[in-house]
């Protein structure tokens, strides 16, 4: 046996790249006890508050239905917090529904659900609360009303969670151009490919018969809109298209559950999140498209925002923050135009937007779109300009290319950062890595940041951390390991990450990402923010996955408890590691992560002998799925540690 | 209270055994690991080559193309490129997919950029679309030009991000038994090379690769067991010795299966295991639309419904299906007491009508309905547990919602017990949308047959085989092209080897039945699903493909019933669909003017796909219905003949 381990040492010395089998039974040791090491249970435990689709919220009359009470809406993502200013309760939540989907008692469209909750001393869970509103309804889950108040909304994805006073917003992605694409009665698009169109059936005008009828999928009432707005009299009594109804920011009341306005003075864009400064005065939003601009609101009287400016970034200009007249109606609703004039810095899909509150310092993800030239090129030739940081990726792609060439990609995207004092942005976090050459396994990265979609700030042992989700937006060029290969291994969700990135000065990298296991296998996690007493971190999972028992396989919002319980030191990797030869394992609890001493290829047996697992070419190793026991860990060297979860 | 918890205390100290080996248990001479690796490394270095070769005959291939060679030079390098693709092709595929797909050689089709906020087309590109051009008796220069630019532009980056990739013992296996499969769904039935006709040929590279890369591994898998090395040595011998002398129109291509691809699906795995090198079904967290322990791909276990319909086995399985079984049959469930989903799909015409259209569109088939990533003709629905959604909420159907089902069915003391007993884990939700629901799909779930006589002799159990049936088969996966839209083994849109999505066709189908002058039935399809991103052209009259098991009983065809015999069906494919009897859609699918296929020939594929017959093994109902205390009205339900249903123009619920 000796003569073997120093065979293969051998060969891995000289630098053969020997990849050993390991046996898939191994004896159990009898007299041989092996280094034991004991991983506690993570800090960080679930509970899960709301389910879409199942759990039941109180209605308004809504056409020409009583009020009553039905399944919620579902697919989940925005999370705002309204932080209770009394001892009752610790707060409101709001979730958001992304979707458009007619519903008789709720509304049509997409949606809104909010809930109370108070802190349970005991069990440090997070108890929802029975309410009683003032237009009658009661329970504890409650649809926001748009229907009767503002209009359908659609698309509910991002949105604002005021750190002033918890104010909320939503924001309604997917930008609408025509009824159709709200009602799913016609298809505009279809007819130019159509040499002889054929007749099929058409929109379906609002009947009242159609209410309650399965015709049409969508919002099924399709006619003019008028505008009920006085405060913002340059639009208010006109009569719009319905699809020019969407696209709006929507601020609601989460006590009252029902929506306050449509804030047609921030213009219509494809919204996707948003934030308030501390003053109350400035608003930062983010739109999901390309290009995307950065447009900034700016109230006349602090918490006041239905009168201001509105203005738009642009980078190279001496006055970075250029005024848009958002005082008529045809320019809120063609706001695109006015920032193409103004030559505005252009984006590549901006998401959520969050501020932290030591600094008054806004981040955004910028997620990336493979190939966006194609999308902002007729933008730059009208005068929009380019971010800077797009040129200077573009420029090292290659000796002719600009971001205006089709060659020029942005898979990964970024985190980017705005500084209120300086007013200058940059890049704070890279996505990627993206490799000019085919990384060899030793410099392979053991995170890789593809995609971020949903964007915090979270303050963890008197530090502040970004929270990042990913969303991942293709499969193509490494976002997916080969570990994880969607094909090959026929897992269906993409791996989609939840890290937490301290907020150091300058520019951060992938490897300073710490990735939050305790979330659900394969689910799609968004909507991440913090209750106000540090405690929990709220998420919810959008896209269901099949393997999480109930309830995780449903859009959910859930809470992970115990973050006031991490210091800082708990999310790093151990310190002091002796990479010499050998396995060395260093269990982290909350991050239910195993550090190995050095890259190699190890393999997971149970008490047994059995192999359960084999890990390649790993510095650390996710046991978060493993029911507690004992296992050993081998070294393809044949070395053994144990490892006790518990 | 992790308070003291600091990293030095989780530091460990393992210099005291640091050197300590274990015993390899029951596992022959260990140092066959270095022969292992010798194994690996020749691959490793191989794949390297061939990549480069890929990117190197694609440049070529470019250049020609840029300096206007003939014809017959293009399509030669066209096949020289192909031939270097299908050497890297079984790990290319089974590293990154979707680059194959969208880069390389995906279907000649528009898809739209995925996830992003709006629609926008990406037209295709790559090898399959080449075919088609190069192949075309009008080439059109710049096309060609422009699809070589894009290509090479990919087969670089390919290079550049894989030509240094250290490759692992497993993903060898893997991909080999997924190149096995594809090599009998997609290679030899002309799948991608609709224009070249090359099939034959380049299934021949490809199983060839696989051979070599098998090469080094045989002695080892011989040392372990003899039997499995020599099935291996006699599957590659016996396809590629089949691939040699097949020509197209002729191949037999079940003898391919049972004498090579069968083998090659079930012994790979195997060698795998012998070898005890690791595979990716290792984590029991993950499931896999594909069982790797499956011995072919007709075996009814080739395919794991848990994970087609996201559930996980659990001990109150049984009692959730049963429920499940009385839900599926009771009328209860509908707003009027007439309707259960039993209506629409009845057991003994394999869970079909028999009509025209039940509502809207024609009631398919659910046996084997759960291997599917999307469900309804338009692809609507995820979730086989969300699809009963529809159907509550649909007023055409049952009229109601999930609040008042509960509250109906909980004024049964029987299903109260029912529900109690099954669903008690979860009290919050044990009579909910939610508990409904999952146990109407696992009943639809559990209706899987795959045990036809045609199954049977497919894997090897019987050689008895109709020759009609022989004949029929080896037109519907080669000159009929059929199993190049309704793949093996569902014989529906699911397509292999992944099995992790389903398509859609635009064939143009009339709105009655004729031959000529047809009006295409005016459903739109999945343009209208719901979905945002299906808003788009090309999904216009668009359906999913559905299965051809079992069509002796699901008569009539096609998403509004038009055709009421397999004739008819073949028919209008022969005539090249649509296009072949007035309906001109310009994004119609099917990539043929007409098939050819004579009278004897169209018998044939009908005898075929009369042979994929297994449904009346899952006849069965309950013999009564739990009854409602206080409603003695509503216990008479099933007795309520199901409404005469009328037609309706609109199109929602199936």
């Amino acid at each position: 046996m000796r003569t073997l381990y120093l065979l293969l040492l051998s060969m891995a010395v000289s630098g053969l790249p020997a990849q050993l089998v390991f046996p898939a039974e191994i004896d159990a040791p009898e007299d041989y006890a092996p280094v034991e090491e004991v991983m506690p249970p993570s800090p960080l435990r679930l509970q899960t508050l709301f389910i879409g689709g199942i759990d039941l919220v109180q209605t308004t009359a809504t056409y020409g239905n009583d009020a009553n009470q039905t399944n919620a809406k579902e697919w989940h993502d925005f999370i705002g917090f309204t932080p209770d200013t009394t001892t009752e309760s610790l707060g409101w939540i709001s979730v958001n529904h992304e979707s458009i989907y007619r519903d008789d008692r709720i509304g049509d469209g997409g949606g809104m659900t909010v809930f109370r909750v108070e802190r349970d001393e005991e069990s440090g869970d997070l108890n929802i609360l029975d309410q009683n509103l003032e237009d009658g309804r009661a329970g504890k889950f409650f649809n926001v009303d748009f229907v009767n108040t503002v209009g359908e909304t659609g698309m509910n994805c991002g949105g604002i969670s005021s750190i002033v006073d918890g104010r909320i917003w939503t924001a309604e992605e997917w930008f609408r151009d025509d009824n159709a694409s709200i009602n799913y009665g016609n298809f505009s698009n279809y007819n130019q490919y159509d040499p002889a169109p054929v007749s099929y059936p058409s929109a379906v005008g609002f009947d009242e018969n159609s209410v309650g009828s399965g015709i049409n999928q969508g919002v099924r009432d399709l006619r003019p809109f008028p505008v009920d707005a006085p405060e913002f009299p340059f639009i208010d009594g006109d009569t719009i298209a319905k699809y020019e109804n969407f696209n709006w920011m929507v601020e609601i009341d989460p006590r009252q559950a029902k929506a306050v306005r449509k804030q047609y003075n921030w213009g219509r864009q494809g919204f996707e999140g948003g934030v308030v400064s501390a003053d109350n005065k400035y608003i930062y939003l983010g739109v999901d498209a390309t290009p995307a601009f950065f447009l900034r609101f700016e109230a006349d009287t602090p918490g006041d925002f239905t009168q201001g400016t509105l203005s738009v970034y642009k980078h190279d200009a001496e006055e970075k923050w250029v005024e848009l007249n958002n005082n008529s109606a045809r320019n809120v609703l063609n706001l695109d135009s006015l920032s193409i004039e103004a030559g505005a810095t252009m984006f590549n899909r901006n998401e959520w937007v969050a501020i932290d509150p030591t600094t008054g310092i806004v981040y955004w993800t910028e997620t990336g779109r493979d190939y966006p030239a194609g999308a902002w090129r007729d933008e730059a030739e009208a005068g929009a300009v380019v971010a800077p940081h797009h040129a200077a990726r573009a420029a090292a792609q290659g000796e002719n290319i600009t971001a205006l060439s089709d060659e020029y990609w942005d898979y990964y995207g970024r985190v980017m950062q705005y500084d209120p004092e300086t007013e200058e942005i940059s890049v704070k976090i890279e996505g990627g890595p993206y490799f000019n050459e085919s990384p060899s396994q030793t410099n392979y990265p053991d995170k890789h940041l593809s995609n971020p979609d949903g964007l915090n700030v979270m303050t963890i042992d008197e530090q502040q951390f970004l929270v990042i989700c990913e969303d991942l937006n293709g499969e193509t060029f490494g976002r997916m390991p080969a570990e994880n290969g969607s094909g090959g291994s026929g897992v269906r969700n993409r791996m989609c990450e939840l890290y937490l990135l301290p907020i150091t000065d300058g520019t951060a990298t992938v490897d300073d990402l710490i990735r939050i296991t305790v979330t659900p296998v394969g689910a799609e996690i968004t909507g991440a923010i913090p209750t106000p007493d540090g405690k929990s971190l709220l998420v919810n999972s959008q896209h269901p996955s099949s393997e999480n028992p109930f309830p995780y396989n449903h859009s959910l919002t859930f809470a992970i408890h115990g973050f006031d319980e991490l210091t800082t030191t708990s999310l790093l990797p151990p310190s002091g590691v002796d990479e010499a030869v050998g396995l060395e394992i260093y269990p982290n609890p909350t991050l239910q992560t195993v550090f190995l001493n050095r890259r190699q290829d190890v393999a997971l047996y149970n008490q047994t002998g059995q192999r359960l697992r084999v890990f390649r070419n790993v510095t650390q190793i996710d046991v978060s799925d493993l029911p507690s026991g004992a296992y050993y860990l081998r070294s393809d060297e044949g070395q053994l540690v144990k490892l006790i979860k518990h | 209270m992790l308070a003291s918890f600091i990293p030095s205390r989780y530091l460990l100290f393992s210099f005291a055994t640091a050197l300590f080996l274990w015993r390899v248990v029951a596992i022959g001479d260990p140092f066959s690991d270095q022969g292992l690796t010798t194994a690996l490394e020749t691959v490793n270095e191989q794949f390297h080559q061939d990549l480069a070769t890929f990117a190197a005959e694609v440049a070529a291939y470019r250049d020609l193309a840029e300096r206007d060679a003939p014809r017959h030079k293009l399509q030669e390098q066209h096949l020289r490129t192909r031939a270097a693709f299908k050497r890297c092709e079984y790990l290319l595929e089974y590293l990154e997919p979707v680059t194959v797909r969208r880069h390389l050689n995906g279907a000649p089709l528009p898809k739209t950029e995925p996830k992003v906020p709006e629609i926008r087309v990406i037209e295709p590109v790559g090898l399959q679309v080449l075919d088609e051009l190069v192949f075309a008796p009008e080439a059109d220069p710049a096309e060609i030009q422009g699809q070589l630019g894009k290509l090479s532009v990919a087969s670089e980056q390919v290079l550049t991000y894989y030509g240094n990739i250290q490759l692992q013992h497993r993903f060898i296996f893997e991909a080999a038994r997924e190149e096995a499969v594809r090599i009998f769904t997609l290679g030899v039935t002309g799948f991608d090379t609709p224009g070249s006709g090359a099939a034959i040929g380049e299934a021949l590279t490809a199983l060839r690769t696989l051979d070599a890369a098998m090469a080094g591994y045989l002695p080892y898998i011989a040392e372990r067991d003899t039997a499995v090395a020599r099935e291996l040595r006699d599957a590659f011998h016996h396809g590629t010795s089949l691939l040699e002398r097949g020509e197209f129109e002729t191949f037999d291509r079940l003898e391919l299966l049972r004498k090579s691809i069968n083998p090659l699906t079930r012994y790979l795995p195997a060698a795998q295991r012998l070898l005890d090198i690791e595979s990716a079904q290792d984590n029991p967290r993950l499931s896999h639309p594909v069982n790797a322990n499956a011995h072919s791909l007709f075996s009814a276990d080739f395919l794991n419904p848990d994970y087609y319909a996201r559930t996980e086995a659990g001990p109150l399985d049984d009692r959730r299906l049963a429920l499940g079984e009385l839900l599926f049959f009771d009328p209860v469930l509908s707003k009027d007491l007439r309707l259960s989903c039993a209506s629409c799909h009845d057991p003994k015409l394999a869970f079909t009508d028999g009509k025209r259209k039940s509502f809207v569109r024609n009631a398919p088939t659910l046996i084997n309905s759960v291997y599917a990533d999307r469900y309804f003709y338009d692809l609507r629905e995820e979730f086989l547990d969300r699809q009963i959604r529809h159907v509550v909420v649909d007023s055409l159907e049952f009229a109601t919602d999930f609040t008042d089902i509960a509250e109906r069915l909980n004024q049964s003391g029987t299903y109260r017990k029912l529900f109690a007993e099954a669903y008690g884990d979860q009290p919050r939700y044990q009579l909910s949308a939610w508990s409904i629901s999952d146990a109407l799909a696992r009943y639809v779930q559990n209706l899987t047959a795959l045990d036809s006589p045609f199954d049977r002799y497919a894997r090897g159990e019987t050689d008895e085989l109709a020759p009609r049936v022989r004949e029929g088969f080896n037109l519907f996966m080669g000159k009929a092209v059929c199993g190049t839209c309704h793949f093996a083994p569902t014989f529906s849109g699911l397509v292999p080897p992944f099995y992790t999505e389903n398509e859609t066709e635009v064939l143009g189908i009339p709105d009655s039945f004729t031959v000529s002058q047809a009006r295409l039935d005016p459903d739109p399809g999945r343009i209208r699903s719901g979905r945002p991103e299906d808003e788009v052209y090309f999904q216009a009259f668009a359906f999913k493909t559905p299965t051809v098991r079992n069509v002796q009983a699901t008569a009539p065809y096609m998403h509004n019933g038009v055709y009421q015999d397999l004739y008819q069906v073949v028919d209008f494919y022969n005539r090249g669909g649509g296009k072949g009897i007035g309906i001109h859609l310009e994004h119609q699918t099917l990539p043929f003017d007409s098939l050819g296929l004579d009278a004897d020939e169209m018998d044939a594929i009908v005898h075929f796909m009369e042979a994929l017959t297994d449904y009346e093994r899952l006849d069965s109902r309950p013999d009564h219905l739990p009854t409602f205390e206080k409603r003695p009205e509503w216990n008479d339900r099933y007795r309520t003949p199901a409404p005469v249903i009328k037609a309706a123009n609109e199109t929602t619920g199936d």
